[in-house]
């Protein structure tokens, strides 16, 4: 932590109308919250009217206005996180921490709870993030002893990664997966294994970061390369397996020999279940190759091979060759026809084609344009983004300054989502080594574009991925969506035209110019051209990232790709498209996935989360979180929005605590019908998708809610828990129940007390003799 | 210019114009809330939706812009529809009464919240006009009534109701004791002359206020003097005679002509009545037998069988009220319908027919919750239920008129008259209960010198913050928070009186609904 600054000095940094949003932040990173007699402050000093100030600090939900404990924990409820169970930890931290009613600090002031749209760990499912630790695959009854071990290794915490290593010397190199998901599951800690362990060995190889391999339920990642040999990839590797795997595939120098002991995989205490043993998986074979092989990597290229940081090898895998030969040989309209050619949609969600984009604002009067890559990836269930931003920063300043060439931008702002503190991170570094080589910036040279570049941080606001609330967000304002038209490239930031783009789409653009706008359209369907890249979470047994043609179905994404449902339980639907989008069930799952016929059935692209559900998951109950959400991310503008999605959202909880009525219903299909119609922009006109998706091909779950019967078991308010006479006596149940529901019996069925019981589960999740049922 | 046609007709606007501005130049009105010429779109209400031809969504008329050749509808059952919803979502979540709960419950709907503001400045004359808008017998009703508006009043749920029958008389005695009593301002005399069969409250009531109308009554009796069962069923110590006679007095020097001592089928012959007038009124109380109503009226179980909104009977120009249709012990019932008849007959005359008037629209508050209690009590005098010194013989003193009237709570709204909200939901028909929502709690803020600020009234279009921002008030208000918890507050829980230092009224002027209003 630096030295705190004088809010004076604060304020002479980030100055005027604009600059309230990084303004805010900084003192919210001084002092853990917004403080009111800061605030006037800093209004003053700043030259922000207080009335805007306030407008501000009171839309964006990452800035609190009360003072926060020393450690600040955030649950995560995406999606995937949501139908793993994610509120019954929030509800074990909350017993834990003795919160109550709307305290969100314990007494002690030692850790302040918040809940978060979605941290992007979806494989991880359920996540909790404790300060900068992130923690995954969480159960109600780990909540003590994660909170324990936090506090624990606090004070010894090892500090951040090295930058670069050295570069590989050509006796084989060991890269290890830093993506969020990597880095979650303790990729750092194997990261100093592997350099301890090579430096004992004196082995020459070299120890290497790398982005995102994809595979991210099988976090953390650890690829071996030795000259001579084939790669080998190991999963779920411990730190303390780290040698073993090594000494298999290096020698120690002088001959010594290296430990080999049989590797022991232990059950770790976050995962909760065995580890695989320790397996190399190839690639190219044996089970896990269906992942790959209907994969194709563009906007991923080079996945889990390459430094996501390190210029050089970046250009040495053929970067900015495309700038390059844009800057120098094509004219902007020679780059916007290859792009049109290529087919290329936007993949932000709503597949606007890009090269008509682009050429309109290339086309719109004036000098002073604006390129934006939206960044702002906030469905929850989706982490596409952060991915490809963690992974390959340079491929998106790429696509951004050949964009910037192709439609005449001379400024360009990167919009990322504040949750993705990694993608922050390797972008500006990114951004900083490409103006230093040339790239990008005033000072770029003449293979570079001179767009200058900046990155801009979000504030947790969903709906600043709609584009003109994401300008409005940058210029300083509430992110509030405004009518379009105008559109942004007609009137974006500040009046100019602007053109918005999402990351992933950024990100193809290079291979499009190398490869030329016919390859790409060689992929995918006659409509939807390419390939898509897919954050598959839920309860599927490879969820990961994912890149494949458009086209393939959902059930070869599923069963082939994410190898089929985890567990052994039955595949029911896909959720696609997030918020926006819709439940397509298990038996529409042969549905191409393009643009047109998800569009079709009711559900949309979006950016890209699919997450796979399982007979456990109760779809009122999914209706009802989506509409939760999107009722909370609302910008309060216009009524349907906002007094709209809240009334749906109302009747959805009735339902899912039993207290539904059949014309509930047809109340929520009116309901739905006018806010399509009625609402502002798309975050309303989308918001009652998963509600109309479930309705139609899952009305008998509804009807069974007004019935009082939840069909899943999933409601609360519908189900009891109860032990049957398999129980071995053995108390287990009783000493976990959070609540004292179970009387402690030794030796004798035990039984639960249903005023008492606020169906965790976690009596269900112990039982070592599956004697618990639930009706 | 860009040519663009809505509802049919064409219209040709600067380009860049929005498709409200081109209804504007075609004569076509749609309807706004939020909006404001020159001011920052808001684009928040969203009454303003059209459909334009081709669009997937309908459009916001006052932010939408106009491209050439579009085809717009606005006066389509769609779009009405949409308009209806929004203005549905707006009430449903809408923390106000439009009118107070006590008028409301007044079978006669009075208007005592106006009434008792009168009384708290001694403005008896506009007291009492204001209560005979509605009740034309206050003195009698002063004295008689059970007061079901106060059992609704709000201050009941926070303490003790307002005393408001004793005020209602006290405003009808202060009148009667005047050398010449107050008299409505009644329509000239149309030379219509309708028969109205009974002198009892409902008979009374309807002669009245067909007088207001320009028609004059003929009241034909068997009794001796008016006031029907009145004068027999109720201790005289309790309603005096004289008040009775006062009253009758009143209506009889507008022109009404009692006929008393005359017996209908005896003394003279329905058919020769229905004959020689222009209507009649049936006001004849209870009847001891159905089978003694004139042949030919059909009947229920209860009396008479008649339209509920205009008292019309099956046989025409014949219409029938209180006790006759439905007995009660409340007199204010048999006043209330009174009215309600001589409204009727008056419109059946001048058009044709009677459709009556629609119960007034109104958003409810509903239940007070406890912790609401302080809230609303700040709007009215701190002190217990004032009992007249005298004893209910006498009623209130002046002083005690004053001191009970300032405790009232003025639950109606200030904005009522020019409520842009109430207006749409009038205009299209919205229902204020369609979509039924747990509320939010009750809140004003009285801080400012001129003006109420009722947070639970605002429709978030903002239009106050601009004002603030324009009249250069420092900090003015802003729109804090998100999503359905969004509220227009002066940053960090300022004063409203220096945040609105300047703007006060300006904010009021632009505010569509209640809740910004002027405190007098």
């Amino acid at each position: 932590m630096s030295e705190p600054e004088s809010v004076e000095a604060l304020t002479r940094r980030w100055h005027g109308l604009e600059a309230a949003l990084p303004l805010l932040q900084a003192i919210q990173r001084q002092y853990g919250y917004l403080p009111a007699d800061v605030l006037r402050e800093a209004s003053r000093g700043a030259g922000i009217p207080l009335a805007r100030l306030m407008g501000v600090a009171t839309f964006y939900p990452q800035f609190r206005h009360r003072p926060v404990g020393k450690h600040l924990i955030r649950v995560c409820d995406g999606t995937a996180c949501h139908v793993k169970g994610s509120e019954l930890v929030r509800d074990a931290l909350r017993r834990h921490l003795k919160l109550e009613g709307t305290a969100d600090t314990d007494a002690a002031g030692t850790f302040t709870l918040e809940t978060v749209a979605c941290l992007g760990c979806c494989t991880l499912a359920p996540v909790i993030q404790v300060d900068a630790m992130t923690y995954g695959h969480l159960t109600p009854g780990l909540v003590p002893s994660v909170l324990d071990e936090f506090l624990r290794g606090a004070a010894t915490r090892s500090a951040a990664l090295a930058a670069d290593g050295a570069r590989s010397t050509g006796s084989g190199e060991v890269r290890v997966g830093l993506g969020s998901c990597c880095m979650a599951k303790g990729s750092r800690e194997i990261f100093e294994a592997v350099s301890r362990t090579l430096a004992e060995l004196g082995a020459g190889a070299h120890v290497k970061r790398v982005g995102c391999v994809g595979m991210c339920s099988q976090a953390p990642l650890l690829e071996i390369e030795v000259p001579g040999s084939r790669p080998a990839l190991y999963a779920r590797v411990q730190a303390a397996d780290v040698p073993a795997i090594l000494g298999r595939h290096f020698r120690a120098r002088g001959g010594r020999a290296v430990r080999q002991t049989t590797t022991r995989w232990l059950t770790t205490l976050l995962a909760g279940r065995e580890h695989p043993q320790a397996e190399a998986i190839a690639r190219d074979g044996g089970e896990t190759a269906p992942f790959f092989e209907h994969q194709v990597h563009i906007a991923t290229a080079d996945s889990g091979v390459m430094d996501p940081t390190d210029a050089t090898e970046y250009a040495e895998r053929g970067g900015f060759v495309a700038l390059q030969s844009c800057v120098r040989d094509r004219t902007p309209e020679a780059v916007i026809r290859e792009i049109q050619h290529s087919g290329l949609r936007g993949r932000g969600g709503a597949g606007y084609p890009t090269g008509l984009k682009w050429a309109k604002v290339r086309q719109a009067p004036g000098t002073d344009k604006v390129i934006i890559c939206n960044g702002d990836e906030g469905d929850p269930g989706a982490f596409m983004d952060r991915m490809i931003m963690e992974s390959y920063p340079y491929r998106v300043i790429e696509g951004m300054a050949i964009a910037a060439h192709a439609v005449g931008a001379r400024e360009g702002v990167l919009y990322i989502r504040s949750e993705y503190p990694l993608a922050l991170d390797r972008m500006r570094e990114a951004l900083a080594r490409c103006e230093e080589r040339g790239w990008v910036g005033a000072g770029a040279g003449a293979a570079g574009c001179p767009v200058v570049l900046r990155v801009f941080e979000g504030a947790g606001a969903f709906v600043c991925g709609e584009e003109t609330a994401l300008l409005a967000s940058v210029e300083g304002r509430r992110g509030m969506p405004r009518l379009r038209p105008p559109y942004p490239g007609e009137r974006g930031l500040n009046g100019r035209p602007t053109l918005v783009n999402n990351v992933e789409t950024y990100a193809l653009v290079p291979w499009i110019v190398r490869h030329g706008g016919a390859a790409f359209a060689g992929l995918g369907t006659a409509e939807s051209k390419g390939t898509k890249v897919f954050a598959l979470a839920g309860k599927v047994e490879r969820g990961g990232l994912i890149e494949v043609p458009m086209g393939l179905t959902l059930r070869q994404i599923v069963e082939q790709v994410g190898g089929g449902i985890a567990g052994g339980r039955r595949f029911k639907a896909v959720q696609i498209g997030g918020p926006s989008g819709g439940c397509i069930p298990e038996r529409l799952a042969d549905t191409p996935v393009d643009y047109q016929s998800l569009a079709g059935l009711g559900a949309i692209m979006g950016s890209g989360g699919i997450v796979v559900l399982d007979d456990a998951d109760c779809m009122v109950e999914l209706a009802r979180y989506f509409l939760e959400f999107t009722q909370g991310q609302s910008c309060g503008r216009c009524t349907f929005c906002r007094i709209g999605t809240r009334r749906m959202l109302e009747v959805l909880e009735r339902l899912c605590a039993g207290h539904g009525k059949v014309e509930d219903l047809g109340e929520l299909e009116q309901l739905s019908h006018q806010i399509q119609v009625g609402s502002l922009c798309g975050l309303g006109k989308t918001a009652p998708n998963p509600v109309l998706t479930t309705l139609k091909y899952f009305r008998e779950e509804y009807e069974a809610h007004v019935a009082g019967r939840c069909p899943a078991g999933r409601c609360r308010g519908l189900i009891h828990y109860t032990i049957t006479d398999r129980c071995i006596g053995c108390t287990l149940c009783a000493q976990h129940c959070p609540v004292d529901a179970i009387p402690m019996t030794p030796y004798e069925r035990h039984a639960i007390l249903q005023d008492k019981c606020i169906r965790c589960g976690t009596c269900k999740t112990v039982c070592p003799a599956e004697a618990v049922s639930v009706e | 210019m860009v040519r663009v046609t809505i509802d049919g007709r064409k219209v040709e606007v600067a380009e860049g114009a929005t498709i409200l501005e081109a209804a504007r130049a075609a004569g076509i009105e749609i309807p706004t809330m939020c909006y404001r010429p020159g001011w920052e779109a808001s684009t928040s209400c969203m009454v303003c939706l059209v459909r334009v031809k081709g669009q997937h969504s309908l459009q916001p008329a006052c932010a939408a812009p106009v491209r050439d050749g579009m085809e717009i509808e606005s006066e389509t059952p769609e779009v009405h529809g949409a308009r209806r919803t929004a203005v549905e979502l707006l009430l449903s979540d809408h923390v106000g009464d439009c009118r107070a709960p006590c008028q409301s419950t007044c079978p006669a709907g009075m208007d005592i919240p106006l009434m008792i503001r009168h009384l708290t400045r001694h403005e008896w004359r506009e007291a009492v006009a204001t209560v005979k808008r509605d009740i034309a017998l206050p003195g009698v009703l002063g004295r008689i009534c059970p007061a079901p508006c106060e059992k609704a009043c709000r201050r009941a749920a926070c303490d003790q109701a307002l005393s408001i029958c004793l005020l209602k008389r006290a405003a009808a005695d202060a009148d009667l004791a005047m050398p010449v009593p107050f008299r409505p301002a009644c329509r000239p005399d149309t030379g219509r002359r309708v028969a109205v069969i009974g002198g009892g409250p409902a008979g009374l009531a309807a002669a009245y206020h067909l007088l207001e109308e320009g028609i004059r009554p003929v009241v034909i009796d068997d009794r001796a003097q008016p006031g029907g069962r009145l004068r027999e069923r109720i201790d005289p110590a309790r309603l005096p005679g004289s008040v009775l006679d006062a009253e009758a007095a009143v209506i009889a020097g507008l022109g009404a002509e009692f006929r008393m001592n005359t017996r209908v089928g005896r003394d003279i012959a329905f058919a020769d009545l229905v004959a020689g007038h222009d209507a009649v009124v049936l006001a004849v109380g209870e009847w001891a037998a159905p089978e003694g109503f004139p042949a030919g009226l059909d009947v229920t179980g209860h009396g008479l069988a008649v339209n509920p909104r205009t008292g019309a009977t099956n046989l025409p120009r014949v219409f029938a009220c209180g006790d006759a249709v439905r007995k009660t012990e409340m007199a204010v019932i048999a006043v209330a319908a009174g009215k309600t008849v001589a409204r009727a007959v008056a419109e059946f005359l001048r058009t044709g027919s009677a459709h009556g008037a629609d119960r007034a629209f109104s958003v409810h508050i509903g239940r007070v919750r406890p912790e609401e209690r302080a809230v609303f009590l700040q709007e009215g005098a701190p002190r217990a239920r004032v009992e007249p010194a005298g004893g209910l013989a006498t009623g209130f003193a002046e002083d005690e008129v004053k001191a009970e009237a300032q405790r009232c709570l003025h639950c109606d709204c200030r904005r009522t008259a020019d409520c842009r909200l109430r207006e749409l939901a009038v205009r299209y028909g919205a229902k204020a209960s369609r979509y039924k929502s747990e509320r939010r709690a009750f809140e004003h803020d009285l801080g400012h010198p001129d003006i109420v600020y009722e947070p639970g009234k605002c429709i978030l279009c903002g239009l106050c913050v601009q004002a603030a921002e324009r009249a250069g008030d420092e900090p003015g208000l802003t729109l804090e928070g998100r999503s359905y918890d969004v509220r227009v507050r002066v940053p960090l829980a300022g004063d409203i009186a220096g945040a609105l230092a300047k703007s006060g009224k300006a904010c009021v002027a632009v505010c569509p609904t209640g809740a910004l209003a002027l405190k007098a």
